[in-house]
């Protein structure tokens, strides 16, 4: 009897040491950031917080940004799918939450998420639940390369209005200069200019007018002028040399290597055309700059009003809890701090914008805390199917074959759709 | 261009009338065990994963519906309202169309008049041959890739024959006037080498003798391929033709490293055009829609084309 | 001077032209290819100023870094193992049920046969979203079955029909003895028929292999972890994280075709004899 109960032991010990094995989580972490600097100091965070927390392992994978973008509706659905991925937050992330993809993490928050700045919190919340947690604020404006600009005796301190960006394009192209270089392959950063002018002439009223079908929805006066203030731009043929083959991370990199003289983006461009750039060096911080958006005549927008993205991390439905445990490490005042002074990202975490060391991300960080009308990237907040029709369209008027009217009325019959 | 592998004209096949063997006696409940256990393997797959999906398509394109949960929202024939509604649908069509032309065009010919110069013996025609069929094989993402290098503006070969001449090159994939160009270029490239092998073979498979004896009346080399060679080759001739229409209405991977059937659209294929804005975006009724219309497309070509063309088979 | 060169057989102007029309074929089919080959070997810089001539330096770091990478064996190892299912399973399926095509007459055989003959018609391409659905709700999304079983399925109807004309060849005495002899079917499908017909079942065996190790939509809807990426999936990925980076694209292309260039010399018989099997039957 008592072998068989030492026999019995001993199994269950052997067991519970199996169980205790198995019991080692793995947390798939899927990103889409190409520029190796900062993916760097991402691992290093991901091997440290192993490191302090024996048994879980932090698994890092990676997809390029259009391609995720494609993929993530049919990778939310597979068993094994990751458990943290990036979001811009908007419509899709509402879409995401209406499928039933993601996991509550509002209880697993708590405390925690005061350190937040509420709206970039508020971003990843819905209904008063939250998905995610956001990692950085960025807005979309003009960098420049100050030679380029000052071959072609252009001022960019004094491009106001949308006739000065114009008049600009023409000086850098009399010069010989490529006045701006877009991604255009990818679509969204010529979505940029069509969603920034609607900004600049309607303001969120318009916007948000819109979105109840009022004055004719997207297809209404405010979208159709975009379009036409956009054509304005393209018929000068502003871009280099066949930009709708260029992919977002060459037309970056066309930018570091110094070839063009501007390129509308996310800020964080200043940082990414240093990796991106042929030379892995890129422009050095003296030589860019940066100017915003210009305003439109009449235009009901405010200047300060900014259009850019609040991108995060969330967490998908049956994730492990360590990857919400590893999201608040790594979205903690320290990390953030270690961010912002390498100039990767304008902070969420309250306090860490003092790491902020640059004239050029503290403008941004101004810029966006005295902006009352931060406007969500229109492809990632009219959700996945409407907003990609907005690239669509943007794209067709940058070539050429479809009319500003035409752009305006197929978002409204995407948005009429629905799904 | 035929995408897949392919070795028959399909539909003929079957018609040979099948002449089984006929069993009486003993063995004949041996029959069943083997009709119970050999056909439902085959059957069962081809019916869950072809057969079934596709009547699913025809259900689904009747909702408004992102693929998470179960079809809910009846929008009835709404779908198909709005892929006639979208200019890009038309714009791959057009596409297809093009392709088509092109394998007709330009392929056909050029296989043909490989194939009369290969099929004769000489030294290093069998080497040509394999050279020649080899893109064939290549995958269409490798072949696609190598293309978009070629092309490329900057790095490429064609950008360096620009730069001889001393001028800047075009990126001839980012532009909506070129980038179908350059796709159907590709095509030629990877799938020449197909038809021409077909040609080869029919070729070797002629009646000598009906050659032999047209020469011996005189006939000119010139009459003997119009008279007597080429018409000899018409069934071959037709079956290219229909691997190249269907080949250009599954035409899918090798768009997508090249162009991803940009810029705006134009250089979107059917399968593309269905993958850009069905799979990608969730829209599986939509999507749905789309497969429904290609496949509409792709059987009422297969019946028409057999009953016009190749009834004579 | 005529007098003497006329002692050698004057060239034919016609078959100077031959061969200048198939060495510029050549030469159209070759460039790209012995570009990307050469183009692996270059460094970026180079490449730029160089992409049609021999690399003035052999940079062979390029193909060794993939060829010691981890990533290079596991996208091969994926796309292998994908194929050698689709291969086994489509060989077995198709083999069973074209021996009951062909020697067993039943009721409903030619009718059997020509629903199998309608995956002829169409690509999986436009069933591919219910298809992703299915292959959902079957559990099979992210595994090599989710996109081996589809293939299989797609590839069912040429590989029957091909089989079964083979097997019909098959004298008809023979099956008649045996069967006369107490000999099953399923006996004389094992020992008689499969050993007869090794030529047919490696064409349609190499077919189905360089369709499924070619193949990217399938995988694409089908598999989310790039641990199980094949190939054709890895090398996009591939480029799309070096994006002009063309010297290490072009090794990996070069490294990546490899193997299928490889089979098709061993192979190639089986290769083209696949494709004519069918067309010239007359």
């Amino acid at each position: 009897m008592r072998l068989l109960s030492k026999l019995g032991l001993a199994a269950t010990a052997w067991l519970l040491a199996l169980g205790a094995a198995s019991a080692d989580t793995t947390v798939k972490w899927l990103h889409i950031e190409v520029n190796p600097a900062q993916v760097k100091i991402w691992e290093e965070v991901a091997r440290a917080y192993e490191a302090s927390h024996p048994g879980v392992k932090i698994e890092m994978q990676f997809l390029e940004n259009e391609a995720y973008k494609a993929k993530l509706p049919t990778i939310l659905q597979s068993k094994d799918r990751p458990n943290i991925i990036y979001s811009w937050a908007g419509g899709v992330l509402k879409a995401q939450v209406e499928a039933g993809v993601l996991d509550d993490i509002t209880d697993q928050i708590k405390g925690y998420s005061d350190t937040i700045t509420p709206a970039a919190l508020a971003a990843f919340a819905r209904d008063g639940r939250n998905y995610g947690l956001p990692i950085a604020l960025s807005q979309v404006g003009f960098v420049y390369n100050k030679e380029l600009m000052a071959k072609a005796n252009v001022d960019p301190a004094a491009i106001k209005t949308w006739d000065d960006l114009l008049a600009a394009v023409k000086a850098l192209k009399a010069a010989g200069v490529t006045p701006i270089v877009v991604g255009g392959a990818d679509k969204w950063p010529l979505h940029f200019y069509w969603t920034h002018l609607a900004v600049r002439i309607g303001g969120k009223p318009a916007f948000d007018a819109a979105l109840r079908g009022e004055n004719g929805g997207f297809a209404g006066e405010t979208f159709q002028k975009s379009g036409e203030l956009f054509k304005q731009l393209v018929d000068l043929q502003p871009f280099q040399n066949g930009f709708l083959g260029f992919k977002n991370p060459q037309a970056v990199g066309y930018f570091g290597d110094g070839k063009a003289a501007m390129t509308l983006a996310i800020s964080s461009v200043y940082n990414l055309q240093r990796a991106l750039a042929a030379d892995k060096v890129g422009l050095s911080e003296d030589k860019i700059g940066w100017f915003d958006f210009p305003v439109v005549a009449g235009g009901k927008g405010a200047p300060t009003d900014t259009l850019g993205g609040i991108t995060g991390w969330l967490v998908t439905k049956g994730s492990p809890k360590e990857a919400v445990d590893f999201l608040k490490y790594f979205i903690s005042k320290d990390v953030q701090t270690r961010l912002a002074s390498g100039n990767f990202i304008v902070p969420v975490v309250k306090g860490a914008e003092a790491g902020l060391n640059n004239a050029f991300m503290k403008r941004i960080a101004d810029n966006l805390s005295k902006s009352n009308y931060h406007q969500n990237f229109y492809d990632q907040s009219l959700g996945p199917s409407v907003g990609r029709v907005v690239n669509d369209v943007s794209a067709e008027i940058a070539g050429g074959s479809m009319n500003p009217q035409d752009a305006a009325k197929a978002i409204e019959a995407a948005w009429k759709q629905g799904n | 261009m035929a995408r897949r592998i392919a070795s028959s004209p399909s539909l003929d096949l079957v018609e040979a009338a099948p002449a089984p063997v006929v069993v009486r006696g003993p063995a004949w409940d041996g029959r069943y065990t083997v009709l119970i256990l050999f056909l439902p393997p085959a059957l069962l797959l081809f019916t869950v994963f072809v057969v079934v999906p596709i009547g699913e398509a025809a259900w689904y394109s009747a909702f408004s519906w992102n693929g998470f949960g179960k079809p809910t929202n009846w929008i009835g024939l709404d779908n198909y309202r709005f892929v006639l509604e979208t200019r890009a649908f038309w714009l791959a069509l057009r596409n297809n169309g093009l392709i088509i032309a092109v394998s007709l065009l330009v392929q056909l010919p050029l296989a043909l008049t490989l194939a009369l110069m290969l099929a004769e013996r000489f030294r290093g025609a069998v080497a040509l041959r394999m050279l020649f069929f080899m893109p064939y094989i290549l995958a269409e993402i490798a072949t696609g890739l190598i293309f978009s290098f070629v092309y490329d503006g900057d790095y490429g070969l064609v950008a360096s024959i620009w730069r001889f001449f001393g001028a800047e090159a075009p990126h001839l994939l980012a532009s909506t006037d070129t980038a179908m160009l350059a796709i159907l270029i590709v095509i030629v490239w990877k799938y020449f080498g197909f038809h021409m092998m077909l040609f080869i073979a029919a070729l070797q498979g002629l009646d000598k003798n009906l050659v032999e004896a047209a020469r011996i009346d005189g006939a000119t080399r010139g009459q003997v391929l119009r008279h007597v060679v080429i018409p000899l080759l018409y069934p071959t001739i037709r079956l290219s033709v229909f691997f190249a229409i269907i080949g250009s209405l599954q035409l899918f991977d090798l768009v997508m490293p090249l162009t991803r059937g940009g810029p705006a659209d134009s250089s979107n294929t059917l399968v593309s055009f269905l993958y850009n804005n069905g799979i990608s975006r969730m829209r599986v009724g939509y999507g749905s829609a789309v497969g429904v219309i290609l496949f509409t497309i792709c059987v009422t070509f297969a019946f028409t084309y057999k009953r016009w063309f190749m009834r004579d088979e | 001077m005529n007098s003497v060169e006329t002692t050698r057989p004057p060239l034919d102007p016609v078959v100077l032209y031959k061969a200048l029309f198939l060495a510029a074929i050549a030469a159209f089919v070759l460039v790209p290819l012995l570009a990307t080959v050469l183009g692996g070997f270059k460094s970026l810089g180079e490449l730029r100023v160089n992409p049609f001539g021999l690399p003035q330096h052999w940079e062979w770091q390029n193909y060794a870094d993939i060829l010691f990478s981890k990533r290079y064996w596991q996208l091969l190892r994926n796309s292998l193992v994908i194929s050698t299912l689709a291969v086994t399973l489509t060989l077995i399926v198709a083999s069973m049920a074209a021996f009951a095509f062909a020697h067993v007459r039943f009721f409903g055989s030619s009718m059997l046969l020509s629903y199998l003959t309608l995956g002829l018609l169409f690509p999986a391409a436009t069933a591919v979203l219910p298809l992703f659905i299915k292959v959902r709700d079957l559990g099979l999304l992210d595994t090599y079955f989710g996109v081996a079983l589809p293939q299989v399925a797609f590839s069912l109807a040429m590989s029957v029909l091909l089989l079964r004309r083979f097997f019909k060849d098959i004298p008809y005495e023979l099956l008649e003895a045996a069967l006369v002899d107490g000999c099953s079917y399923i006996k004389f499908f094992r020992y008689v028929t499969l050993p007869l017909s090794r030529p047919i079942l490696a064409t349609v065996g190499t077919i189905t292999f360089v369709n499924s190790w070619n193949a990217y939509l399938l995988p694409l809807v089908m598999l989310n972890t790039d641990e199980l990426y094949p190939w054709p999936l890895g090398i996009m990925v591939y480029q799309g994280e070096y994006s002009s980076e063309w010297h290490l694209i072009l090794a990996f292309i070069t490294l990546t075709i490899l193997p299928t260039i490889i089979l098709f010399i061993f192979a190639q018989r089986h290769i083209v004899a696949g494709l004519t099997a069918g067309a010239v039957k007359g």
